[in-house]
């Protein structure tokens, strides 16, 4: 019965399941009770033989459940018989099909609050909309999510502190926020902050003559979160109170999390005794999503969206647009604009069209501009980068040079040699090498690099 | 059923039960008012599905039992019964029999079979406030809700706890009230949206109370209860706006003026108000003045100096006197402050020894 029950269930929307069900109930009822009990109720989901009905308030679920569970539960029962029970939960919105109709509201001569919708909790910092439910897990942010579970279940205890790094538009703020959500609904005191507010907040005790405050403000709190720490790169004064309220709190056990978009250990000009601490708990980086990711985030944000984007028209958006979940989100919202302006269902040659004008610009190579850049850059005069010589101040530009062009702009090792000077792609390799190598040590380099390729 | 009872209790209850009872609904017995006379006490309920209450007053039972008439029959009966200080109400067979020592009145009685469950709020979340406090503060900040279902969330009023203090809130993005009730330590929670059509009913039915009312709430029902009574809505879902960060902190002008005045001046100058409900406020410095003025070219104008404490910038900006003049129901104090904070900025207006109420208005843009 199971078995066959499940098959129906393929074969039968929810929806369709619901609609003979109301069908049936409405032969029970009087009009009246109908249209004021069952008109807007809709069906949530079936799992494990319950059936979740939304309805709009509690009164209807009220009366839903003491009046009319039994000829609700018989009317499913005719369609589909794997039905043990119906919960009933309250629910806003009603997927009614019915687009809002925004009204047009007269010209008003009288000026509006500057009013934003988005609310942040001034106690806490926290942003109410990023929750787990939202967030999608893929290999390439499992690692980061089982943390920060192990987080939320063992607060201040299994990773602390916990620190996320990966590039931007991933959703590493969506995490921490998400934990700190999470952690807060668990009834602890959580604190967000970016690490430039922090830093606001503690010049400005400074000034003020309120250092003292500065410190128990902070300290009371069971979880701190600090967004974007790259930030605190050349703020001394900052790092030096952050260390002192990170000892503070993990010595009291208190669950600390960072985000940064990229490895602490290269954010230039932070101190030593900061970068240990924040290496002796758990660091966990968020990688690009591969193919299988972005399809799954481009699904679940499509629910947000009214309109239905064929299966193909998806994969070629998953296959072209790699880079960051921001990227993704303004494809779909360009292509929900599209739809709605030409009200017609989009081909996969209009989304084409939208993704070649709305991808990011791959850098056009020119050798010889990079080459004039990372001179001028080191001061060498025109010319001497090519010469074979094995001086330090050049050969380390040089080798820079061959870097970028091949990290940045993946050009193929022998064109480099051949390019700079006619030198064996093997030197190539071995210069991109140690620079590769050099970055994990030489924070001076990271910077320069970061200029240079500013310049670029 | 056959009961006797105190005429203007009844009387009372009966009416402002009437105000919940389904309007424009399609199933009729919301339009009823439901009777239940048990043991000591004969039990009123009414519901339009987005509140519901139940009053409870003490009785003579003579006969138990239920039944339920339309409301708006029964609170005209019951509002034009004088004289007698007792009420009789017995049903008999399909009929509800009102007789007092000189009336008699016969109502036909409905159906209750399809009258709903008025729910009870299940919630951790309990507050319990003084009646009066109560109804005061949400006397003093629901008329600014928006009036607009577009966005629900400010066609509600907002409370939410703000350390020791309880804080209710609304706006309609031109103006905004908001009321503290200090020192009642309401303890933590999220914040609450009530609908404003909601609460203006909830308002009506506490005033008068006396006592204490506690409130329980969950995510999407809120209720109060007191001494006889008990009331349930529901609540908005939603956000409210960050409105803290609108609340000018710094101000270039400021004048203290009596509350009395400044209403009079309101008053006259809207005889001469335009279309758009225009008055100009203008501070002058260096003639030490505050006028209220307006015109209307059709009419005529009419401009009136105000004896006041004044300190700051010259200044001169349009409102709209509807929303300046509504304000003057929720001072608590013989003057106001009027704070001006430039031009196309909003000023903020509170009484000068009272500091739970807040009220900042938005400018005409011409």
């Amino acid at each position: 019965m199971r078995v066959l029950s499940k098959v129906y269930m393929q074969t039968i929307e929810p929806k369709q399941l619901w609609k003979e069900a109301l069908n049936e109930i409405e032969m029970n009822v009087s009009p009246a009770n109908f249209s004021t009990w069952f008109k807007q109720t809709h069906i949530i989901k079936e799992e494990d033989g319950v059936i979740y009905l939304g309805v709009q308030n509690t009164f209807v679920k009220e009366w839903l459940m003491v009046k009319y569970n039994k000829l609700i539960l018989k009317s499913i029962r005719n369609s589909f018989e794997g039905v043990r029970n119906v919960e009933y939960i309250i629910t806003k919105d009603v997927p009614s099909g019915e687009a809002n109709v925004q009204k047009i509201e007269p010209v008003l001569t009288n000026e509006q609050f500057p009013l934003h919708d988005l609310y942040i909790n001034k106690e806490d910092n926290l942003n109410p909309r990023y929750t787990f439910d939202s967030f999608i897990v893929g290999s390439f942010n499992d690692l980061a999510y089982a943390a920060s579970q192990a987080v939320i279940n063992k607060p201040g205890v299994a990773h602390n502190p916990f620190v996320v790094y990966g590039q931007t538009g991933l959703g590493k703020t969506h995490l921490i926020q998400s934990t700190g959500n999470q952690l807060k609904k668990n009834g602890a005191m959580v604190f967000y902050t970016s690490s430039e507010k922090f830093s606001l907040d503690y010049a400005s005790s400074v000034l003020n003559n309120q250092r003292h405050a500065f410190k128990e403000k902070y300290r009371k709190y069971d979880v701190f979160i600090m967004d974007d720490i790259q930030f605190l790169s050349k703020k001394e004064g900052t790092q030096e109170e952050l260390f002192h309220l990170f000892n503070e709190l993990y010595e009291n056990n208190k669950q600390i999390i960072f985000s940064s978009d990229k490895h602490h250990n290269y954010i230039p000009n932070v101190e030593d005794r900061l970068k240990t601490r924040f290496s002796q708990g758990i660091t966990v980086d968020i990688a690009q999503p591969d193919y299988e990711s972005r399809l799954m985030i481009l699904n679940t944000k499509l629910k947000a969206y009214s309109i239905a984007v064929p299966d193909d028209i998806l994969d070629y958006i998953a296959t072209n647009i790699t880079g960051s979940i921001r990227e993704l989100e303004g494809i779909l919202n360009t292509i929900s604009c599209h739809a709605e302006l030409h009200k017609k269902p989009l081909q996969i040659s209009d989304i084409k069209e939208i993704v070649r004008s709305n991808a990011r610009p791959k850098k056009t190579l020119d050798i010889k501009e990079v080459t004039k850049i990372v001179s001028d850059f080191y001061h060498l005069d025109d010319g001497v980068i090519y010469k074979k010589t094995r001086r330090k101040e050049i050969v380390k530009p040089r080798q820079i040079l061959m870097y970028l062009l091949r990290e940045d702009f993946g050009t193929s090792f022998p064109l480099i040699g051949q390019k700079l000077g006619g030198r064996d792609h093997t030197t190539v390799i071995h210069a991109c090498e140690k620079i590769k190598n050099d970055i994990k040590k030489d924070s001076v380099l990271v910077q320069e690099l970061e200029q240079l390729r500013t310049m670029l | 059923m056959k009961i006797e009872c105190v005429k203007e209790k009844l009387k009372n209850a009966v009416v402002l039960a009437d105000r919940v009872t389904g309007k424009n609904v399609s199933l009729p017995a919301l339009k009823s008012l439901v009777l239940i006379a048990k043991e000591k006490s004969i039990v009123i309920k009414a519901t339009n599905l987005e509140v519901g209450v139940e009053y409870e007053i003490p009785a003579r039972v003579h006969r138990e039992g239920v039944t339920a008439v339309p409301g708006a029959v029964f609170s005209s009966v019951m509002s034009t019964l004088y004289n007698d200080e007792v009420v009789t109400l017995e049903v008999v067979k399909d009929n509800l029999f009102i007789s007092t020592k000189h009336n008699s009145v016969v109502v036909k009685t409905e159906s209750y079979e399809d009258f709903p469950l008025i729910p009870r709020v299940q919630g951790k979340n309990k507050l319990t406030i003084p009646a009066d406090k109560l109804t005061d503060s949400i006397k003093s900040v629901w008329y600014a809700a928006s009036v607009s279902d577009i966005k629900p969330e400010i066609a509600s009023v907002f409370i939410y706890p703000d350390n020791d203090d309880l804080v209710l809130v609304s706006t309609d993005s031109f103006r905004l009230a908001e009321k503290k009730i200090l020192n009642i330590k309401p303890g933590r929670f999220d914040g609450i949206l009530i609908p404003s059509k909601n609460i203006s009913d909830i308002m009506r039915i506490l005033d008068g109370q006396s006592g204490d009312i506690q409130m329980t709430f969950n995510e999407n029902q809120i209720s109060f209860s007191g001494t006889g009574i008990y009331i349930t809505s529901r609540l908005v879902e939603g956000i409210f706006p960050d409105y803290r960060q609108i609340v000018p902190k710094e101000h270039t002008t400021e004048v203290a003026v009596l509350e009395k005045d400044f209403l009079n001046a309101l008053k006259s100058s809207t005889v001469f108000a335009d279309t758009f409900n225009q008055i100009t406020l203008s501070v002058d410095i260096a003639q030490k003045t505050f006028q209220v003025a307006s015109k209307n070219t059709n009419i005529g104008e009419t401009a009136t100096l105000l004896p006041a404490a004044i300190n700051g910038e010259d200044i001169i900006m349009n409102f709209n006197y509807k929303y300046i003049i509504e304000s003057f129901q929720s001072f608590n104090s013989d003057s106001v402050i009027i704070r001006f904070n430039g031009t196309n900025k909003p000023i903020v207006i509170s009484g000068l020894s009272d500091k739970s109420f807040l009220y900042l208005v938005m400018p005409m843009n011409r």
